[in-house]
Protein backbone atom coordinates (compact mmCIF):
# COMPACT_ATOMS: atom_id res chain seq x y z
CA UNK A 1 0.00 0.00 0.00
CA UNK A 2 1.31 3.42 -0.97
CA UNK A 3 -0.18 6.53 0.60
CA UNK A 4 0.74 9.96 -0.62
CA UNK A 5 -0.77 13.07 0.95
CA UNK A 6 -0.43 16.77 0.18
CA UNK A 7 2.94 16.28 -1.47
CA UNK A 8 4.51 19.47 -2.79
CA UNK A 9 7.83 20.14 -4.47
CA UNK A 10 9.20 23.38 -5.86
CA UNK A 11 12.19 23.93 -8.09
CA UNK A 12 12.99 27.56 -7.59
CA UNK A 13 9.69 29.30 -8.23
CA UNK A 14 8.25 26.48 -10.26
CA UNK A 15 5.78 24.13 -8.58
CA UNK A 16 6.69 20.72 -10.02
CA UNK A 17 4.37 18.80 -7.71
CA UNK A 18 1.42 20.65 -6.26
CA UNK A 19 -0.54 19.21 -3.33
CA UNK A 20 -0.53 15.67 -4.71
CA UNK A 21 -2.38 12.92 -2.87
CA UNK A 22 -3.35 9.36 -3.80
CA UNK A 23 -3.30 5.79 -2.57
CA UNK A 24 -2.13 2.74 -4.44
CA UNK A 25 -3.69 -0.55 -3.40
CA UNK A 26 -2.04 -3.97 -3.37
CA UNK A 27 -3.21 -6.64 -5.76
CA UNK A 28 -3.61 -4.16 -8.60
CA UNK A 29 -1.47 -2.51 -11.22
CA UNK A 30 -1.77 1.25 -10.98
CA UNK A 31 -0.72 3.45 -13.87
CA UNK A 32 0.65 6.90 -13.11
CA UNK A 33 -0.13 8.88 -16.23
CA UNK A 34 0.70 12.33 -17.41
CA UNK A 35 2.33 14.22 -20.26
CA UNK A 36 6.02 15.15 -20.30
CA UNK A 37 6.90 17.43 -17.43
CA UNK A 38 3.70 16.67 -15.53
CA UNK A 39 5.56 15.73 -12.36
CA UNK A 40 5.52 11.92 -12.50
CA UNK A 41 9.23 11.35 -11.95
CA UNK A 42 9.38 14.05 -9.30
CA UNK A 43 6.50 12.46 -7.37
CA UNK A 44 8.17 9.03 -7.52
CA UNK A 45 11.51 10.48 -6.36
CA UNK A 46 9.74 12.10 -3.41
CA UNK A 47 8.00 8.81 -2.63
CA UNK A 48 11.36 7.03 -2.58
CA UNK A 49 13.06 9.63 -0.42
CA UNK A 50 15.53 10.77 -3.07
CA UNK A 51 14.29 14.35 -3.12
CA UNK A 52 13.00 16.36 -0.20
CA UNK A 53 9.40 17.52 -0.41
CA UNK A 54 8.49 21.08 0.49
CA UNK A 55 5.43 19.65 2.16
CA UNK A 56 3.35 16.52 2.55
CA UNK A 57 4.05 12.88 3.24
CA UNK A 58 4.63 9.71 1.28
CA UNK A 59 4.36 6.33 2.99
CA UNK A 60 4.93 2.79 1.83
CA UNK A 61 3.29 0.20 4.05
CA UNK A 62 2.83 2.96 6.61
CA UNK A 63 6.50 3.95 6.75
CA UNK A 64 8.69 6.49 5.04
CA UNK A 65 11.03 4.89 2.51
CA UNK A 66 14.10 6.11 4.33
CA UNK A 67 12.98 4.37 7.52
CA UNK A 68 12.98 0.94 5.89
CA UNK A 69 15.86 -1.23 7.10
CA UNK A 70 16.53 -3.31 3.98
CA UNK A 71 14.43 -1.21 1.61
CA UNK A 72 15.12 -3.26 -1.51
CA UNK A 73 13.51 -6.29 0.09
CA UNK A 74 10.29 -4.28 0.44
CA UNK A 75 10.35 -1.88 -2.49
CA UNK A 76 11.84 -2.37 -5.93
CA UNK A 77 12.25 0.78 -7.97
CA UNK A 78 13.27 1.79 -11.44
CA UNK A 79 13.98 5.48 -11.89
CA UNK A 80 15.09 7.69 -14.69
CA UNK A 81 18.58 9.05 -14.24
CA UNK A 82 19.54 6.76 -11.36
CA UNK A 83 21.48 4.43 -13.56
CA UNK A 84 24.66 2.43 -13.37
CA UNK A 85 28.06 3.96 -14.05
CA UNK A 86 28.71 3.19 -17.75
CA UNK A 87 32.14 1.61 -17.16
CA UNK A 88 30.83 -0.99 -14.75
CA UNK A 89 29.80 -4.46 -15.85
CA UNK A 90 26.10 -5.22 -15.51
CA UNK A 91 26.68 -8.08 -13.10
CA UNK A 92 28.90 -5.91 -10.86
CA UNK A 93 26.21 -3.24 -10.72
CA UNK A 94 23.67 -5.77 -9.47
CA UNK A 95 26.21 -7.39 -7.12
CA UNK A 96 26.87 -4.27 -5.06
CA UNK A 97 23.16 -3.47 -4.87
CA UNK A 98 22.48 -7.00 -3.60
CA UNK A 99 25.28 -6.79 -1.05
CA UNK A 100 24.01 -3.54 0.38
CA UNK A 101 20.71 -5.17 1.33
CA UNK A 102 22.13 -8.56 2.26
CA UNK A 103 20.46 -10.24 -0.70
CA UNK A 104 22.14 -13.56 -1.57
CA UNK A 105 24.52 -13.48 -4.51
CA UNK A 106 22.66 -16.22 -6.39
CA UNK A 107 19.71 -13.85 -6.72
CA UNK A 108 21.84 -11.71 -9.08
CA UNK A 109 22.06 -14.62 -11.52
CA UNK A 110 18.34 -15.27 -11.11
CA UNK A 111 17.26 -11.75 -12.01
CA UNK A 112 19.74 -11.56 -14.89
CA UNK A 113 18.14 -14.71 -16.22
CA UNK A 114 14.67 -13.35 -15.59
CA UNK A 115 15.29 -10.19 -17.64
CA UNK A 116 17.23 -12.05 -20.33
CA UNK A 117 20.61 -10.42 -19.70
CA UNK A 118 22.59 -13.49 -18.69
CA UNK A 119 24.62 -13.34 -21.90
CA UNK A 120 25.46 -9.64 -21.47
CA UNK A 121 26.08 -9.75 -17.72
CA UNK A 122 29.85 -9.51 -18.10
CA UNK A 123 29.66 -6.61 -20.54
CA UNK A 124 30.22 -3.00 -19.54
CA UNK A 125 26.96 -1.09 -19.27
CA UNK A 126 28.11 1.54 -21.78
CA UNK A 127 27.92 -1.16 -24.41
CA UNK A 128 24.26 -1.85 -23.64
CA UNK A 129 21.42 -0.79 -25.92
CA UNK A 130 18.62 1.39 -24.51
CA UNK A 131 16.44 -1.66 -23.96
CA UNK A 132 19.23 -3.65 -22.32
CA UNK A 133 19.86 -0.78 -19.92
CA UNK A 134 16.17 -0.77 -19.10
CA UNK A 135 16.22 -4.53 -18.49
CA UNK A 136 19.18 -4.08 -16.13
CA UNK A 137 17.21 -1.46 -14.22
CA UNK A 138 14.23 -3.81 -13.94
CA UNK A 139 16.58 -6.57 -12.78
CA UNK A 140 17.81 -4.26 -10.01
CA UNK A 141 14.22 -3.52 -9.00
CA UNK A 142 13.42 -7.24 -8.77
CA UNK A 143 16.57 -8.18 -6.79
CA UNK A 144 14.95 -8.13 -3.36
CA UNK A 145 11.77 -9.90 -4.51
CA UNK A 146 9.91 -6.86 -3.16
CA UNK A 147 6.32 -6.48 -2.03
CA UNK A 148 6.01 -3.14 -3.84
CA UNK A 149 7.22 -2.18 -7.31
CA UNK A 150 7.63 1.46 -8.33
CA UNK A 151 8.67 1.82 -11.95
CA UNK A 152 9.22 5.04 -13.86
CA UNK A 153 8.50 4.42 -17.56
CA UNK A 154 9.58 0.77 -17.46
CA UNK A 155 8.84 0.04 -21.12
CA UNK A 156 10.88 2.97 -22.40
CA UNK A 157 13.18 1.59 -25.07
CA UNK A 158 11.86 -1.96 -24.94
CA UNK A 159 10.97 -3.89 -28.08
CA UNK A 160 7.43 -5.32 -28.47
CA UNK A 161 8.58 -8.58 -26.98
CA UNK A 162 10.06 -6.74 -23.99
CA UNK A 163 6.91 -4.69 -23.55
CA UNK A 164 4.78 -7.84 -23.44
CA UNK A 165 7.20 -9.41 -21.00
CA UNK A 166 6.97 -6.40 -18.64
CA UNK A 167 3.20 -6.39 -18.93
CA UNK A 168 2.96 -10.08 -18.02
CA UNK A 169 5.44 -9.67 -15.20
CA UNK A 170 3.52 -6.77 -13.65
CA UNK A 171 0.16 -8.51 -14.02
CA UNK A 172 1.57 -11.58 -12.32
CA UNK A 173 3.08 -9.47 -9.61
CA UNK A 174 -0.21 -7.79 -8.84
CA UNK A 175 -2.11 -11.06 -9.08
CA UNK A 176 0.00 -12.42 -6.24
CA UNK A 177 -1.28 -9.62 -4.03
CA UNK A 178 1.59 -7.21 -4.39
CA UNK A 179 1.55 -3.50 -5.16
CA UNK A 180 2.60 -2.14 -8.56
CA UNK A 181 2.85 1.53 -9.50
CA UNK A 182 4.15 2.38 -12.94
CA UNK A 183 4.39 5.72 -14.65
CA UNK A 184 3.87 6.17 -18.34
CA UNK A 185 2.90 8.62 -21.01
CA UNK A 186 1.85 5.80 -23.33
CA UNK A 187 -1.90 5.36 -22.99
CA UNK A 188 -2.39 2.30 -25.14
CA UNK A 189 0.37 0.47 -23.34
CA UNK A 190 -1.00 1.35 -19.93
CA UNK A 191 -4.55 0.42 -20.89
CA UNK A 192 -3.36 -3.12 -21.48
CA UNK A 193 -1.52 -3.39 -18.19
CA UNK A 194 -3.14 -1.32 -15.47
CA UNK A 195 -6.28 -1.79 -13.42
CA UNK A 196 -6.25 1.67 -11.91
CA UNK A 197 -4.87 4.98 -13.02
CA UNK A 198 -3.77 8.24 -11.47
CA UNK A 199 -3.58 11.10 -13.95
CA UNK A 200 -1.31 14.05 -13.24
CA UNK A 201 -0.97 17.25 -15.26
CA UNK A 202 0.90 20.40 -14.39
CA UNK A 203 1.89 18.91 -11.04
CA UNK A 204 -1.71 18.28 -9.92
CA UNK A 205 -3.75 15.10 -9.80
CA UNK A 206 -6.61 15.44 -12.28
CA UNK A 207 -8.12 11.97 -12.05
CA UNK A 208 -7.77 8.88 -9.90
CA UNK A 209 -9.73 5.65 -10.14
CA UNK A 210 -10.19 2.45 -12.09
CA UNK A 211 -9.45 2.60 -15.79
CA UNK A 212 -13.11 2.03 -16.54
CA UNK A 213 -14.17 4.98 -14.36
CA UNK A 214 -11.61 7.25 -15.94
CA UNK A 215 -12.45 6.40 -19.52
CA UNK A 216 -16.21 6.44 -18.91
CA UNK A 217 -17.87 8.92 -21.27
CA UNK A 218 -14.85 9.00 -23.59
CA UNK A 219 -14.05 7.00 -26.70
CA UNK A 220 -10.94 5.51 -25.15
CA UNK A 221 -8.48 5.94 -22.34
CA UNK A 222 -6.42 8.02 -24.72
CA UNK A 223 -9.15 10.54 -25.41
CA UNK A 224 -9.99 10.65 -21.70
CA UNK A 225 -6.33 11.39 -21.09
CA UNK A 226 -6.26 14.24 -23.57
CA UNK A 227 -9.44 15.65 -22.12
CA UNK A 228 -8.13 15.46 -18.56
CA UNK A 229 -4.69 16.86 -19.26
CA UNK A 230 -5.90 19.63 -21.52
CA UNK A 231 -4.23 18.66 -24.75
CA UNK A 232 -3.45 21.39 -27.26
CA UNK A 233 -5.43 19.65 -29.97
CA UNK A 234 -8.46 20.69 -27.99
CA UNK A 235 -9.86 17.25 -27.22
CA UNK A 236 -11.74 18.55 -24.22
CA UNK A 237 -9.40 21.44 -23.46
CA UNK A 238 -9.62 21.45 -19.69
CA UNK A 239 -7.23 24.15 -18.50
CA UNK A 240 -4.53 22.70 -16.30
CA UNK A 241 -2.57 24.92 -13.93
CA UNK A 242 1.19 25.41 -14.02
CA UNK A 243 3.39 23.30 -16.31
CA UNK A 244 1.09 23.49 -19.35
CA UNK A 245 3.49 25.56 -21.34
CA UNK A 246 6.19 22.93 -21.14
CA UNK A 247 4.80 20.14 -23.25
CA UNK B 1 23.26 -1.81 12.95
CA UNK B 2 26.83 -3.15 12.81
CA UNK B 3 25.67 -5.77 10.31
CA UNK B 4 24.01 -3.11 8.20
CA UNK B 5 27.19 -1.08 8.25
CA UNK B 6 29.22 -4.13 7.28
CA UNK B 7 26.86 -4.89 4.39
CA UNK B 8 26.85 -1.29 3.18
CA UNK B 9 30.64 -1.13 3.44
CA UNK B 10 31.04 -4.33 1.43
CA UNK B 11 28.76 -2.86 -1.22
CA UNK B 12 30.79 0.35 -1.32
CA UNK B 13 34.00 -1.64 -1.58
CA UNK B 14 32.40 -3.57 -4.42
CA UNK B 15 31.78 -0.27 -6.21
CA UNK B 16 35.42 0.72 -5.72
CA UNK B 17 37.03 -2.44 -6.98
CA UNK B 18 34.76 -2.92 -10.00
CA UNK B 19 35.66 0.47 -11.43
CA UNK B 20 38.44 0.19 -13.98
CA UNK B 21 39.61 3.79 -13.52
CA UNK B 22 40.42 3.03 -9.87
CA UNK B 23 42.80 0.25 -10.87
CA UNK B 24 44.29 2.25 -13.73
CA UNK B 25 45.16 5.18 -11.48
CA UNK B 26 46.35 2.98 -8.61
CA UNK B 27 48.45 0.98 -11.06
CA UNK B 28 49.92 4.16 -12.53
CA UNK B 29 50.85 5.48 -9.08
CA UNK B 30 52.46 2.19 -8.07
CA UNK B 31 54.24 1.97 -11.44
CA UNK B 32 55.60 5.49 -11.08
CA UNK B 33 56.81 4.65 -7.59
CA UNK B 34 58.71 1.61 -8.86
CA UNK B 35 60.21 3.66 -11.67
CA UNK B 36 61.45 6.39 -9.32
CA UNK B 37 62.80 3.74 -6.94
CA UNK B 38 64.75 2.11 -9.76
CA UNK B 39 66.05 5.45 -10.93
CA UNK B 40 67.38 6.36 -7.47
CA UNK B 41 68.67 2.92 -6.58
CA UNK B 42 72.26 3.39 -7.77
CA UNK B 43 72.68 6.84 -6.23
CA UNK B 44 71.27 5.69 -2.88
CA UNK B 45 73.42 2.55 -2.86
CA UNK B 46 76.45 4.70 -3.64
CA UNK B 47 75.62 7.12 -0.82
CA UNK B 48 75.22 4.22 1.62
CA UNK B 49 78.58 2.76 0.54
CA UNK B 50 80.22 6.05 1.44
CA UNK B 51 78.73 6.36 4.91
CA UNK B 52 81.54 7.62 7.15
CA UNK B 53 82.95 5.78 10.16
CA UNK B 54 81.00 8.06 12.48
CA UNK B 55 77.76 7.12 10.66
CA UNK B 56 77.18 10.23 8.52
CA UNK B 57 75.64 10.10 5.02
CA UNK B 58 75.61 12.63 2.19
CA UNK B 59 72.44 11.79 0.21
CA UNK B 60 72.32 15.22 -1.37
CA UNK B 61 75.47 17.16 -2.24
CA UNK B 62 76.61 19.22 0.73
CA UNK B 63 73.98 17.89 3.17
CA UNK B 64 75.65 15.56 5.65
CA UNK B 65 73.33 13.89 8.17
CA UNK B 66 73.28 10.92 10.54
CA UNK B 67 72.80 7.95 8.19
CA UNK B 68 70.23 6.09 10.22
CA UNK B 69 67.93 9.08 10.59
CA UNK B 70 68.32 10.08 6.94
CA UNK B 71 67.59 6.59 5.59
CA UNK B 72 64.55 6.05 7.78
CA UNK B 73 63.28 9.39 6.57
CA UNK B 74 63.96 8.36 2.98
CA UNK B 75 61.96 5.19 3.55
CA UNK B 76 58.83 7.21 4.38
CA UNK B 77 59.55 10.21 2.18
CA UNK B 78 59.80 8.18 -1.01
CA UNK B 79 56.31 6.77 -0.26
CA UNK B 80 55.13 10.23 0.75
CA UNK B 81 55.86 11.62 -2.74
CA UNK B 82 53.20 9.31 -4.14
CA UNK B 83 50.58 11.05 -2.01
CA UNK B 84 50.64 13.80 -4.61
CA UNK B 85 48.73 11.40 -6.87
CA UNK B 86 46.98 9.01 -4.55
CA UNK B 87 44.06 11.38 -3.76
CA UNK B 88 43.01 11.07 -7.42
CA UNK B 89 41.82 7.55 -6.57
CA UNK B 90 39.65 8.97 -3.80
CA UNK B 91 38.27 11.64 -6.12
CA UNK B 92 37.34 9.09 -8.79
CA UNK B 93 35.66 6.85 -6.22
CA UNK B 94 33.66 9.72 -4.76
CA UNK B 95 32.84 11.22 -8.15
CA UNK B 96 31.35 8.04 -9.60
CA UNK B 97 28.18 8.70 -7.60
CA UNK B 98 27.50 11.79 -9.66
CA UNK B 99 27.87 10.08 -13.00
CA UNK B 100 24.71 8.69 -14.61
CA UNK B 101 22.89 9.38 -11.34
CA UNK B 102 24.35 6.43 -9.46
CA UNK B 103 23.76 8.33 -6.22
CA UNK B 104 20.03 7.72 -6.75
CA UNK B 105 20.59 3.97 -6.80
CA UNK B 106 22.92 4.18 -3.80
CA UNK B 107 20.29 6.00 -1.77
CA UNK B 108 17.55 3.60 -2.86
CA UNK B 109 19.75 0.80 -1.52
CA UNK B 110 20.89 2.61 1.64
CA UNK B 111 18.48 5.47 2.34
CA UNK B 112 19.95 6.20 5.77
CA UNK B 113 22.40 8.92 4.78
CA UNK B 114 24.59 8.59 7.86
CA UNK B 115 24.99 4.88 7.28
CA UNK B 116 25.85 5.42 3.62
CA UNK B 117 28.43 8.10 4.48
CA UNK B 118 30.01 5.87 7.14
CA UNK B 119 30.17 2.91 4.76
CA UNK B 120 31.77 5.07 2.09
CA UNK B 121 34.46 6.37 4.44
CA UNK B 122 35.30 2.84 5.61
CA UNK B 123 35.42 1.44 2.09
CA UNK B 124 37.52 4.17 0.51
CA UNK B 125 39.73 4.37 3.61
CA UNK B 126 40.30 0.63 3.40
CA UNK B 127 41.16 0.77 -0.28
CA UNK B 128 43.55 3.71 0.21
CA UNK B 129 45.21 1.79 3.04
CA UNK B 130 45.66 -1.20 0.74
CA UNK B 131 47.33 0.84 -2.02
CA UNK B 132 49.44 2.68 0.57
CA UNK B 133 50.69 -0.60 2.01
CA UNK B 134 51.74 -1.69 -1.47
CA UNK B 135 53.61 1.61 -1.88
CA UNK B 136 55.25 1.25 1.54
CA UNK B 137 56.31 -2.31 0.73
CA UNK B 138 57.95 -1.14 -2.51
CA UNK B 139 59.81 1.64 -0.66
CA UNK B 140 60.98 -0.90 1.89
CA UNK B 141 62.27 -3.20 -0.84
CA UNK B 142 64.28 -0.41 -2.48
CA UNK B 143 65.71 0.86 0.80
CA UNK B 144 66.65 -2.69 1.69
CA UNK B 145 68.46 -3.15 -1.63
CA UNK B 146 70.48 0.02 -0.97
CA UNK B 147 71.44 -0.72 2.63
CA UNK B 148 71.63 -4.51 2.81
CA UNK B 149 75.44 -4.45 3.09
CA UNK B 150 75.44 -1.74 5.73
CA UNK B 151 72.51 -2.42 8.08
CA UNK B 152 69.99 -4.94 6.71
CA UNK B 153 67.91 -4.77 9.89
CA UNK B 154 67.09 -1.07 9.48
CA UNK B 155 63.78 -1.51 7.56
CA UNK B 156 62.31 -3.55 10.41
CA UNK B 157 63.60 -1.34 13.22
CA UNK B 158 61.18 0.50 15.48
CA UNK B 159 62.02 3.86 13.89
CA UNK B 160 61.30 2.45 10.45
CA UNK B 161 57.91 1.13 11.53
CA UNK B 162 57.03 4.49 13.06
CA UNK B 163 57.94 6.24 9.82
CA UNK B 164 55.86 3.78 7.81
CA UNK B 165 52.84 4.24 10.06
CA UNK B 166 53.15 8.02 9.72
CA UNK B 167 53.11 7.65 5.95
CA UNK B 168 50.11 5.31 6.01
CA UNK B 169 48.23 7.69 8.30
CA UNK B 170 48.94 10.61 6.00
CA UNK B 171 48.07 8.68 2.84
CA UNK B 172 44.68 7.56 4.18
CA UNK B 173 43.75 10.83 5.90
CA UNK B 174 44.68 13.05 2.96
CA UNK B 175 42.82 10.70 0.61
CA UNK B 176 39.72 10.87 2.80
CA UNK B 177 39.92 14.66 2.73
CA UNK B 178 39.86 14.67 -1.07
CA UNK B 179 37.08 12.08 -0.97
CA UNK B 180 34.89 14.30 1.21
CA UNK B 181 35.66 17.44 -0.81
CA UNK B 182 34.62 15.59 -3.98
CA UNK B 183 31.37 14.46 -2.34
CA UNK B 184 30.65 18.08 -1.38
CA UNK B 185 31.53 19.39 -4.85
CA UNK B 186 29.72 16.47 -6.56
CA UNK B 187 32.45 16.32 -9.18
CA UNK B 188 35.70 14.37 -9.55
CA UNK B 189 37.30 17.23 -11.42
CA UNK B 190 36.55 19.83 -8.74
CA UNK B 191 37.72 17.40 -6.05
CA UNK B 192 41.04 17.04 -7.84
CA UNK B 193 41.35 20.77 -8.55
CA UNK B 194 40.80 21.71 -4.89
CA UNK B 195 43.37 19.11 -3.87
CA UNK B 196 45.84 20.49 -6.40
CA UNK B 197 45.22 24.02 -5.10
CA UNK B 198 45.97 22.88 -1.54
CA UNK B 199 49.10 21.12 -2.79
CA UNK B 200 50.29 24.27 -4.54
CA UNK B 201 49.86 26.22 -1.29
CA UNK B 202 52.44 23.93 0.30
CA UNK B 203 54.79 23.39 -2.62
CA UNK B 204 55.06 27.08 -3.53
CA UNK B 205 56.13 27.84 0.06
CA UNK B 206 54.05 31.04 -0.09
CA UNK B 207 52.46 30.44 3.29
CA UNK B 208 55.57 28.87 4.79
CA UNK B 209 57.55 32.03 4.17
CA UNK B 210 55.01 34.61 5.31
CA UNK B 211 52.76 32.85 7.81
CA UNK B 212 54.13 29.49 8.95
CA UNK B 213 51.21 29.11 11.36
CA UNK B 214 48.78 29.07 8.42
CA UNK B 215 51.05 26.83 6.38
CA UNK B 216 50.95 24.24 9.15
CA UNK B 217 47.16 23.96 8.65
CA UNK B 218 47.40 22.83 5.01
CA UNK B 219 47.17 19.02 4.64
CA UNK B 220 50.33 18.49 2.57
CA UNK B 221 52.30 20.79 4.89
CA UNK B 222 51.04 18.78 7.83
CA UNK B 223 52.15 15.60 6.08
CA UNK B 224 55.59 17.07 5.55
CA UNK B 225 55.71 18.21 9.19
CA UNK B 226 54.74 14.71 10.25
CA UNK B 227 57.09 12.69 8.08
CA UNK B 228 60.22 14.75 7.38
CA UNK B 229 62.93 15.43 9.93
CA UNK B 230 63.91 19.09 10.31
CA UNK B 231 67.55 20.17 9.99
CA UNK B 232 69.39 23.30 8.95
CA UNK B 233 68.37 22.85 5.31
CA UNK B 234 64.70 22.16 6.08
CA UNK B 235 62.55 24.26 8.40
CA UNK B 236 59.14 22.80 9.23
CA UNK B 237 56.14 24.93 10.13
CA UNK B 238 55.03 22.76 13.08
CA UNK B 239 55.85 19.60 15.03
CA UNK B 240 54.50 16.10 14.35
CA UNK B 241 51.84 16.29 17.09
CA UNK B 242 50.35 19.43 15.61
CA UNK B 243 50.57 17.85 12.15
CA UNK B 244 48.61 14.80 13.27
CA UNK B 245 45.84 16.98 14.75
CA UNK B 246 45.61 18.90 11.47
CA UNK B 247 45.53 15.68 9.46
CA UNK B 248 42.70 14.22 11.50
CA UNK B 249 40.72 17.46 11.58
CA UNK B 250 40.59 17.92 7.80
CA UNK B 251 38.82 14.65 6.90
CA UNK B 252 36.66 14.86 10.01
CA UNK B 253 35.34 18.32 9.17
CA UNK B 254 35.09 17.68 5.44
CA UNK B 255 33.25 14.39 6.00
CA UNK B 256 30.84 16.06 8.42
CA UNK B 257 30.03 18.69 5.79
CA UNK B 258 29.72 16.02 3.07
CA UNK B 259 27.38 13.91 5.22
CA UNK B 260 25.26 16.94 6.05
CA UNK B 261 25.06 17.84 2.37
CA UNK B 262 24.06 14.26 1.57
CA UNK B 263 21.23 14.53 4.11
CA UNK B 264 19.99 17.93 3.01
CA UNK B 265 20.31 17.86 -0.77
CA UNK B 266 18.18 16.11 -3.35
CA UNK B 267 19.99 13.06 -4.71
CA UNK B 268 21.32 14.42 -7.98
N1 LIG C 1 16.12 19.05 -11.02
C1 LIG C 1 15.19 19.87 -11.49
N2 LIG C 1 15.39 21.20 -11.48
C2 LIG C 1 14.46 22.04 -11.94
N3 LIG C 1 13.28 21.66 -12.43
C3 LIG C 1 13.01 20.36 -12.48
C4 LIG C 1 13.95 19.39 -12.02
N4 LIG C 1 13.40 18.17 -12.18
C5 LIG C 1 12.19 18.37 -12.73
N5 LIG C 1 11.95 19.68 -12.91
C6 LIG C 1 10.73 20.25 -13.45
O1 LIG C 1 9.64 19.69 -12.77
C7 LIG C 1 8.57 19.40 -13.67
C8 LIG C 1 8.17 17.95 -13.53
O2 LIG C 1 9.22 17.14 -14.05
P1 LIG C 1 9.15 15.56 -14.03
O3 LIG C 1 10.49 15.08 -14.44
O4 LIG C 1 8.64 15.11 -12.74
O5 LIG C 1 8.11 15.25 -15.16
P2 LIG C 1 7.62 13.85 -15.74
O6 LIG C 1 6.16 13.81 -15.56
O7 LIG C 1 8.41 12.77 -15.19
O8 LIG C 1 7.93 14.02 -17.29
P3 LIG C 1 8.45 12.95 -18.39
O9 LIG C 1 7.25 12.26 -18.94
O10 LIG C 1 9.07 13.82 -19.43
O11 LIG C 1 9.41 12.05 -17.73
C9 LIG C 1 9.08 19.77 -15.05
O12 LIG C 1 8.53 21.01 -15.39
C10 LIG C 1 10.54 19.90 -14.90
O13 LIG C 1 11.03 20.91 -15.73
MG1 LIG D 1 9.79 11.39 -15.97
Amino acid sequence: MIEVARLTKRYGRKLAVDDVGFTVRPGRVTGFLGPNGAGKSTTLRLLLGLDHPDGGTALIGGRRYRDLRHPLRTVGALLDGAGPVPERRGVDHLAWIAQSNRIPRRRVREVLDLVGLTGAAGQRVKGYSLGMGQRLGIAAALLGDPEVLVLDEPVNGLDPDGIRWVRDLLREYAASGRTVLLSSHLMAETAGTADDAIVIAGGRIVAHGSLDDISAGHESLESAFFALTGDRRGLGGRGGRGGRGEW
Amino acid sequence: MVRDLAAATRAELGKVVTLRAVWLISGAVVGLHVLLGLQNLDAETEAVREITADGMIERFPGIVRPAREALVEYLAASSFQMCLFLPCVAAVVAGQEFRAGQLGTSLLAVPRRGLLAGAKVLAVGGFLLFVSIVIAAISTAFVYLSIKDWNPGLPVSAEAWTAQVKFLAYAVLSGLTTFAITMIARSTLIGILVTVALTVLTMSQILAVFTPALDALVPLSAGRNLILVPDESLRLSAGPGHAMVVLVTWPLLATAVAATALCRRDAR
